[in-house]
């Protein structure tokens, strides 16, 4: 199907950090995306990315421990460039240590990253700026 | 995430709905994992499941790895395109047991 005519969208939402949140966090993707003009396999596959990092944010930066704190999640496309933001208060990530693992070692865990790096272009972890902790950027060409 | 459980014999049928994510995931496990150390067959139907993210897909390789340990089987069955979509994007089609 060609993908022309893709909207500009610029929206955010909060989520408290949690993993009864995920399910939110899709509910939010599905609602923005369902603006786009791009087909639903596409959809899914960025749902599952942004959801991805967002557990990540639970479980490595807050290490799965209970919080008030809340995580920004925000998703923008100019011209069919997509940006997603992702914005927490959790433990500094190092960058160093972000590998998935090697996809021919089967075992449980380390797949959130590899499919993350396999739906995007591209994968930026900054330092947030105040009064965030982690800045994560992942971004896709839709025109493509 | 809701589930139901069958039984025929020696084969238990876990028939899962829903979306599975981190959240469900050690709900899942305790459905599952019981079975397989009864050395049922287990039989995973995921025909109603819409999502699954890389914690389900977690569920699914210790489910497999847990029963090959134990000499018995999982066996996923009547797999959604959304399910065997991450399935193959993780590489597992050769590697789990798919009906």
């Amino acid at each position: 199907m060609e993908q022309s005519h893709i909207a500009n969208v610029d929206e955010k939402r909060d989520f408290e950090v949690n993993s009864s949140n995920l399910k939110h966090v899709r509910s939010f993707c599905r609602e923005v995306f369902e603006k786009l003009n791009i087909n639903q396999e596409l959809k899914d596959e960025l749902v599952l990315a942004i959801a991805e990092a967002a557990q990540n944010i639970v479980k490595h930066a807050y290490n799965n421990e209970q919080t008030e704190d809340k995580m920004e999640i925000k998703i923008s496309v100019s011209d069919g460039h997509l940006e997603i933001g992702f914005f927490d208060k959790g433990r500094p990530v190092e960058k160093d240590k972000i590998r998935h693992r090697k996809i021919d070692d089967i075992k449980p865990g380390g797949l959130g990253t590899f499919f993350i790096q396999q739906i995007m272009d591209a994968v930026v972890f900054k330092e947030g700026e105040k009064p965030w902790i982690n800045h994560l950027i992942l971004s896709k060409n839709l025109n493509n | 995430m809701t589930y139901k459980v069958t039984e025929e014999g020696n084969i238990s049928t876990v028939h899962l709905d829903g979306e599975i994510d981190m959240d469900v995931t050690e709900k899942a496990k305790e459905v599952i994992m019981p079975l397989i150390e009864a050395k049922k067959e287990v039989h995973l139907n995921l025909k109603e499941v819409q999502y699954m993210d890389s914690s389900g897909i977690s569920v699914l390789i210790e489910s497999h790895q847990k029963a090959m340990e134990l000499g018995t089987k999982v066996t996923l069955k009547e797999i959604s395109k959304s399910v065997l979509k991450v399935i193959m994007m993780a590489k597992l089609e050769q590697i789990l047991n798919l009906d």
